[in-house]
């Protein structure tokens, strides 16, 4: 009771939505104060709900819960609940850190947008959808606020809802998540049928006591969620469209937090998987393919935006690498320091695109000398992103590797490997596209302070957070061991290789190499990349147009046969009535002449009508209940 | 209690009657008056009720034709006192969001409170006669409704509408009868018992003639192309009430009658039902996505969500019971929503055609933001009124014996196909930049918030809390869910 504070971590950015929601433009806009300082908030008792946590460790009990009862479904309650453990305490903290952080940015980023009030409403929702997701420990209400952050980012993607593009991209976003959210509904289902609770401590519990196949269903449904809601291939294709929302926005829910919630999710069911161990494998297939395909397509691709989201896909691939060799610990670790230099890459990119007034990085150049702040900070992510020493990405990817030579997944290993030295050369392809070279745009100059101080400090984060992995394994009660020198040296090593190749090929104004030989010598394979792998033209030939057609062809059926048959039907009786108006007037009228004089009334009513039609059944009707009266009568006499 | 709540609209119906030619403007208010009074009775009704019990609460039961044992019963239980306070509440702001009707208005809201008195006598009756007198007279309101103050095929869909509905009661009239012969009695509560015992092959006709009459109301495929004729040549209010309460009528004459009365009979449907369910949802999905006109595609996928409570009724579990009616209801509550913000559009527009809409967010941002939110609603979205039922009855699907879990699995994919068709309606309609037509047109006025702040305040309440539905419901559901073996 004492620790009821801890749900208003998810309550307050809710209120924030709740305040802006009725209020106009105008009122919105003069209340912006509101939602940073409710994140702030926020973030505040999130420390503390951390602190009261500390020092962790494996625990059954978790420090803090509340649960209430939905409804009631024969006689038993449907409860939710919120619970606090180590996992919720240390995810809280990293997503209040963030969505702060991209909300005091956006306070620079979005202020000449007149319906920013909006922006910031939609954003401080889906930040309580996360946060109550976070400290879910009920799958229902796990669902439910998977869903509302879907809405939200849905809502994001479409805030430029004038422009074709991102109106699209929304409803591609909305779509395809939903694809995947259909295998949570059935993994619901068959949890409910088995486990007949939603807690998720009691579900995890009794999971090696369910029917068989029962474990398999729930886990290939919660994996398939996961695969859309983490743009995993092949439902990966939504994420990159979702650029066309605001930077911070992607920022925040592209990068750091809801695309990380499918991780998120399978990290907190894992035992579920255990029981279901060729799910776990797949699983690891789907991360190490993603991570490998996304890194490829990253390497092609000229918007900054699509770069670092391919880079954002490829990088969820890795987390699923992890949970599929076993370690929540790693994948979440990963999860964590992820969010802070992906977060801050994407804010980085904002500043960029704002002064560079473009996306395509071939028109960038030259930011370095007139943006040092935004360079330095930037730079700090890149790095990290590329897995190098002494930097965030470095401990946790090695941490990822480590786990899969000791599960002795060593084929996985080579994916990864391969991936984080693709990571290191569009990452470094990027960065020189972008600071060095000539100058493209007139009058850049660097962004406002309060735009720069978040990314600081998130840049700040990214350069010390490595070193609390063994710390963060320790906090979820795993052993907390420093990465092994042999793995940290191999993945330098790849890490090097990447940067070197991409310095080979992008960096230094005076040797700037030609890449469209090279272009020209992968050939097809190039042309497949640009082309994202044919998956949007297979889904837009096969799913969309098919749909479209399938619906047409089911309208068309819809109004020429079935309701043909009904019209047809209709000619037919018309036909008939006039047959039975004779019967009606020789026979019926006869014996129901009492009753016929009373319908007068109604029937003067109908005969104003154009069809005579409703006469006959008015008529056809009073007869049959005269005939049932007298049924009943006679039976009751009998 | 209960007869004041079915025949006080009858006070405004006489009122508008006697009303002289020249002060038929005054028509309006009167409905207004009856309707906001029949509401607070509802609302009495609904504080006063006691959701702990399944029983049947504030009884009538008198002698009506005791030559023939039919009484003049009324009586309402978890099932129903949702579904009357439901009518009540769209009857009204069904007269809010016909303020406008100037044509004829007396003969007009007349209509709409004798189809109240329809309606709520339906949800009332514990006589199956008296049952049967009230889902007829429902026809004669709705009828005029359609072919008088409709659009321009408003003759052809009110007879389609009339007959097609008439055809299914001839069946359930036939079922009346033949229970009556069988179990000798009227009355509801008692045929729920004795109805076993009849030989399951007399349960199994029985069960079909029901079948039929009650089908073609929900609508189910194929029996629904009567549907989206009517919705799109009624008028707002019609709409609003026949896609609010009528389909309803199907639904709730299979949980009062035809699973109660004839469980042996349920039994054998209970497959069969299950697959027209699910056809049903994703066909009316599939046909509402390629709909030009909005009104259209709404009433097709009034089809789909129907569909969701028809597979909840055929699952016979509690949990698929409770999400037939959580259905019911928030299918009432969106649907009328959706009908009464495209009735704003038109009355602003004279139009709609998605193609020649666009760009209402732009324009009037109110409107734009209502209709998403009552689209959201309608997609089932989890914290709006429209996910409990969705969930429920597909939760209760999968638990049940008799539908497969392989249907459950088709069904849930009208869950995407229902995003589908809403999204990309909204895509086109609220989206986008303001085509010529919509634009300079003036967002809602007070009288339009009014006449939807109730229904968003009960989508919200009830997609945030089930149980203030679902307090009322399962006590029922769950007795009925025994009776039929869920």
């Amino acid at each position: 009771m004492i620790m009821n504070w801890v749900a208003l971590i998810p309550a307050l950015p809710a209120l924030s939505f709740v305040v802006l929601l009725p209020l106009s433009r105008a009122m919105r806009k003069r209340l912006l104060w509101l939602p940073p300082s409710a994140m702030a908030a926020s973030a505040a008792l999130s420390l503390a709900a951390f602190v009261r946590t500390w020092p962790g460790g494996h625990h059954e009990e978790p420090v803090w819960s509340i649960a209430w009862a939905l409804g009631h479904v024969g006689g038993r309650p449907l409860e939710l609940g919120l619970a606090l453990d180590p996992v919720a305490a240390a995810t809280l903290v990293v997503v209040t850190i963030v969505a702060t952080c991209v909300q005091i940015y956006s306070l620079g980023y979005m202020h000449r947008d007149e319906r920013e009030g909006w922006y910031f409403a939609v954003l401080s929702l889906f930040t309580a959808a996360m946060l109550a997701l976070v400290l879910s420990d009920n799958l229902l209400l796990t669902f439910a606020m998977w869903e509302m952050m879907g809405l939200c980012s849905y809502l994001l993607i479409g805030f430029w809802y004038e422009l074709e593009g991102p109106r699209k991209a929304s409803q591609k976003a909305f779509l395809t998540t939903r694809v995947g959210d259909l295998g949570f509904l059935v993994a619901l289902f068959a949890i409910w049928a088995n486990a007949g609770t939603f807690e998720l401590a009691e579900v995890l519990h009794g999971a090696g006591e369910w029917a068989p196949g029962a474990a398999l269903v729930v886990s290939l449904g919660l994996l398939w969620a996961a695969m859309g809601k983490s743009a995993q291939i092949p439902l990966h294709v939504w994420l990159p469209d979702a650029m066309a929302g605001p930077t911070p926005a992607s920022a925040l829910i592209h990068a750091a937090t809801m695309v990380a919630a499918g991780v998120f999710v399978v990290a907190r069911t894992l035992p579920i998987f255990e029981h279901a161990p060729g799910v776990l494998t797949a699983m690891m297939v789907v991360g190490a393919a993603t991570a490998l395909a996304a890194g490829l397509m990253a390497a092609v691709q000229h918007d900054i935006k699509k770069v670092l989201a391919y880079s954002t896909v490829s990088q969820l691939g890795l987390m699923f690498v992890a949970l599929g060799a076993g370690s929540a610990v790693a994948a979440l670790f990963h999860l964590t320091t992820h969010a802070f230099f992906k977060s801050l890459l994407f804010l980085g990119a904002g500043v960029i695109i704002h002064a560079a007034h473009t996306q395509d990085m071939r028109e960038m150049g030259g930011l370095a000398r007139h943006m040092p702040v935004t360079t330095a900070t930037f730079t700090i992510g890149s790095l990290a992103l590329a897995g190098v020493f002494p930097l965030a990405g470095f401990f946790s990817k090695d941490e990822i590797v480590t786990v899969l030579l000791h599960e002795h997944h060593y084929v996985t290993v080579g994916f990864v490997l391969l991936a984080s030295g693709l990571t290191a050369f569009y990452v470094t392809r990027l960065w020189f596209r972008v600071f060095s070279g000539p100058e493209q745009a007139e009058e850049l100059h660097e962004a406002h302070r309060s735009m720069l101080g978040p990314m600081t400090l998130l840049a700040a984060i990214t350069l010390v957070a490595g070193f609390a992995g063994p710390t963060y394994a320790e906090f979820l009660g795993h052993e907390g061991k420093w990465p092994e020198v042999t793995v940290a040296l191999i993945s330098t090593l790849v890490a090097a290789v990447g940067i070197g190749a991409g310095w080979w090929f992008y960096g230094g104004r005076s040797k700037v190499v030609n890449t469209r030989v090279w272009k020209q010598r992968l050939g097809y394979f190039y042309d497949a990349l640009v082309q994202k792998l044919y998956f949007d033209l297979t889904y837009d030939t096969l799913f969309i147009k098919g749909y479209f057609r399938a619906s047409e062809g089911a309208s068309a059926f819809d109004a020429h046969v079935v309701d043909g048959v009904v019209n047809g039907a209709g000619t037919a009786w018309v036909a008939t009535a006039n047959g039975a108006h004779a019967f009606d007037q020789g026979v019926v009228d006869g014996a129901v002449n009492g009753v016929a004089d009373a319908s007068k009334g109604i029937g003067g009513l109908f005969r104003r009508l154009q069809t005579g039609r409703l006469q006959n059944y008015q008529r056809l009707v009073v007869g049959a209940v005269v005939v049932l009266m007298l049924i009943v009568i006679v039976s009751r006499g009998a | 209690m209960l007869s004041w709540i079915v025949f006080l609209p009858l006070v405004g119906v006489l009122l508008c009657a006697v009303l002289p030619k020249s002060q038929a403007h005054l028509a309006k208010w009167i409905a207004l008056a009856t309707t906001a009074a029949d509401l607070v009775l509802a609302g009495i009704m609904i504080a006063s009720f006691d959701a702990a019990s399944a029983a049947m609460q504030f009884v009538t039961d008198v002698d009506w034709v005791p030559q023939a044992g039919i009484r003049y019963a009324l009586g309402v239980d978890g099932m129903s006192a949702p579904l009357v306070a439901l009518s009540a509440l769209l009857t009204m702001l069904a007269v809010l969001a016909s303020w406008k009707v100037d044509k004829k208005p007396a003969f007009y809201f007349a209509m709409l409170l004798l189809l109240q008195v329809g309606m709520n006598g339906v949800f009332a009756a514990l006589d199956f006669v008296l049952f049967y007198v009230f889902w007829e007279l429902v026809l004669v309101p709705m009828y005029f409704l359609i072919a008088q103050w409709g659009g321009p095929r408003r003759e052809y869909a009110a007879i389609k509408f009339f007959l097609y509905t008439l055809l299914g009661s001839v069946f359930m009239l036939i079922g009346i009868i033949a229970l009556r012969l069988q179990l000798g009695t009227f009355s509801l509560t008692e045929l729920a018992g004795l109805g076993a015992k009849l030989p399951s092959e007399v349960q199994w006709w029985l069960f079909a003639a029901f079948f039929l009459g009650f089908a073609v109301k929900v609508p189910v495929f194929p029996l629904h192309t009567w549907l989206p004729d009517a919705h799109v040549e009624a008028p707002t209010a019609g709409s609003v009430l026949l896609a609010g309460v009528l389909l309803k009528m199907g639904t709730y004459g299979f949980l009062r009658v035809s699973l109660p009365v004839l469980p042996e009979g349920f039994a054998s449907w209970q497959f069969a039902i299950a697959v027209i369910a699910v056809f049903s949802i994703v066909y009316g999905a599939a046909v509402s996505f390629a709909q030009t006109d909005v009104k259209k595609l709404v009433a097709y996928s009034s089809v789909s969500h129907m569909g969701f409570a028809m597979l909840g009724i055929a699952s016979g579990t509690a949990a698929g019971l409770n999400g037939a009616m959580a259905v019911n209801i928030s299918h009432g509550l969106t649907t009328g929503m959706l009908f009464l913000m495209i009735g704003m559009v038109y009355d602003r527009t004279h139009t709609r055609q998605i193609a020649d809409l666009s760009g209402l967010a732009n324009q009037v941002p109110v409107i734009a933001g209502l209709m998403a939110f009552a689209s959201f609603a309608s997609m089932g979205l989890p914290g709006l009124s429209g996910f409990v039922g969705e969930f429920l009855s597909l939760l209760g699907a999968w638990q049940s014996t008799g539908v497969a879990a392989w249907l459950v699995i088709v069904g849930v994919l009208g869950v995407l196909f229902g995003a589908a068709y809403m999204l990309w309606m909204l895509q086109r309609v609220v989206m986008g930049q303001p085509s010529h037509i919509v634009a300079d047109q003036p967002d809602a006025n007070l009288r339009e918030i009014v006449t939807v702040a109730p229904l968003v305040a009960l989508i919200v309440v009830i997609g945030l809390n089930w149980d203030a539905l679902l307090r009322f419901t399962d006590p029922a559901m769950t007795a009925l869910a025994k009776l039929v073996g869920g």
